[in-house]
């Protein structure tokens, strides 16, 4: 080892970057199912029962009843508090037919031509976005 | 016998791949982008690898939340492109080289590695993003492929010593395979972004070409960045970069940068490509004569 880590001062780091849910095992162990979910959507048969009835479909899964409302309204920043994971709910998003940047501007709070113009200029500065405690 | 003869390191950025399949990757976008591996693309018709260790991270594609290796090694023949969500890619199947994988796995059991084994995967655009990047459209991948597949997505990931580490036990294991193979290793993944919250968006382009120049010369300061370093100055997908000190660390003291790539953006992300020499003891070419004049500057 090359540091002698302590897992409550590595833990305690991850939740201190603004704007940001990392996905550690408490995350993963809450949304186990809703991953899962998502995941099922890799195949088309599965894609077009969701298609065809979203609500039924979820009925299928161990999810919360926030965890539900949270798919059918595509809140993904909420459904990365309730433990969902962005390369798991990508398969949500490309289901209905959006893009990376599409989907994942919607989190930002600015329209996705805002979140483009951004990108295209250079991105996000992290600037002020490093560390709450610190707020640098 | 074996050797590794050059490493490369490549961003895998899905959109690559369908700009390139949609015939999109001259156009205004993403020309820049793809322009900077035309070097490389030449640069590997005379290379002619037998194998590539590719290095990358799959995106929920073999592996779900069911079983998450933190090392998997595929020791199959044959691997399909998967289907992400869209219909599999159309590029070819990608094979093998299950005495060289096989053989890397067990020396890197006995090495210490605690290595998962993978007989039967689809590849998702971790794996056959950067074969697009470096071979283009072609019927059949030139070479075989061993999948070395990272866990960077749940928490905690390896450290990148330990994925440094790692590097030199796969350069110990090419090193005692008997058949006389011409190996590349390559990490894939990264540079700066981050794809969730309020602050996606995130590049940073100065940090980024930071590392990229700790992955030339003797140096090996890169294997002890600590996670929240990664997390705080390139966003919460940047810890992708763990993955390029695998190949580093299997390219051994010294390397020679032979090609160099940067630009900003490529969907939420910063795309960087490196191509380097080992300085190994493989008697390799270590002048500058065969570099791009890319490699000197950013």
């Amino acid at each position: 080892m090359i540091s002698d880590t302590n897992i409550r001062d590595y833990l305690a780091q991850l939740e201190d970057i603004p704007g940001t849910r990392v996905f550690t095992a408490a995350r993963a162990r809450q949304g186990y199912h809703l991953n899962q979910f998502a995941m099922s959507l890799m195949k088309s048969e599965n894609r077009e029962r969701w298609k065809a009835d979203e609500r039924a479909y979820l009925e299928d899964w161990q999810l919360s009843e926030e965890q539900k409302a949270a798919v059918l309204a595509r809140d993904y920043n909420t459904l990365l508090d309730l433990g969902g994971n962005i390369y798991f709910l990508s398969k949500i998003f490309s289901t209905d037919g959006l893009s990376f940047v599409q989907a994942v501007s919607t989190m930002t709070g600015v329209s996705v031509e805002e979140y483009q113009a951004m990108m295209n200029a250079g991105g996000r500065s992290p600037d002020g976005l490093r560390s709450k405690r610190e707020g640098r | 016998m074996a050797r590794i003869t050059a490493g490369i390191a490549s961003s895998h950025v899905p959109l690559l791949g369908v700009a390139h399949d949609q015939g999109k990757d001259r156009d205004d976008y993403f020309g820049p982008i793809f322009a900077g591996y035309d070097w490389t693309r030449e640069w590997e018709k005379s290379e002619k690898p037998d194998v590539i260790i590719l290095v990358y991270n799959d995106h929920a594609s073999a592996f779900d939340m069911k079983v998450i290796p933190t090392f998997a090694i595929g020791c199959g023949d044959h691997y399909k492109p998967a289907d992400e969500g869209w219909g599999p890619r159309q590029v070819p199947d990608v094979f093998g080289h299950a005495d060289l994988a096989w053989h890397i796995a067990q020396s890197l059991i006995l090495d210490e590695f605690d290595m998962t084994i993978i007989n039967e995967m689809d590849v998702d655009h971790g794996l056959t993003v950067p074969l697009t990047m470096m071979f283009g459209a072609v019927d059949a991948w030139p070479c075989k492929v061993v999948p070395l597949a990272v866990n960077v997505v749940t928490y905690p990931p390896p450290s990148g010593n330990r994925c440094w580490s790692l590097g030199e036990a796969i350069a110990r294991a090419v090193a005692s395979f008997p058949e006389d193979l011409n190996v590349q290793v390559w990490g894939t993944g990264g540079m700066s972004h981050q794809l969730q919250g309020p602050r996606a968006g995130l590049i940073n382009r100065q940090w980024d070409n930071l590392f990229l120049d700790g992955l030339i010369g003797e140096s090996d300061h890169l294997r002890r960045i600590p996670h929240i370093e990664y997390l705080r100055e390139t966003g919460s997908e940047g810890i992708e970069m763990v993955m390029w000190l695998i190949m580093r660390g299997a390219l051994g003291k010294r390397t020679l940068a032979l090609h160099r790539h940067y630009h900003v953006p490529c969907s939420n992300t910063a795309i960087g490509h490196l191509v380097l020499r080992p300085d190994n003891g493989q008697e390799l070419d270590m002048t500058i004569s065969g570099a791009s004049v890319a490699a000197l500057t950013e």
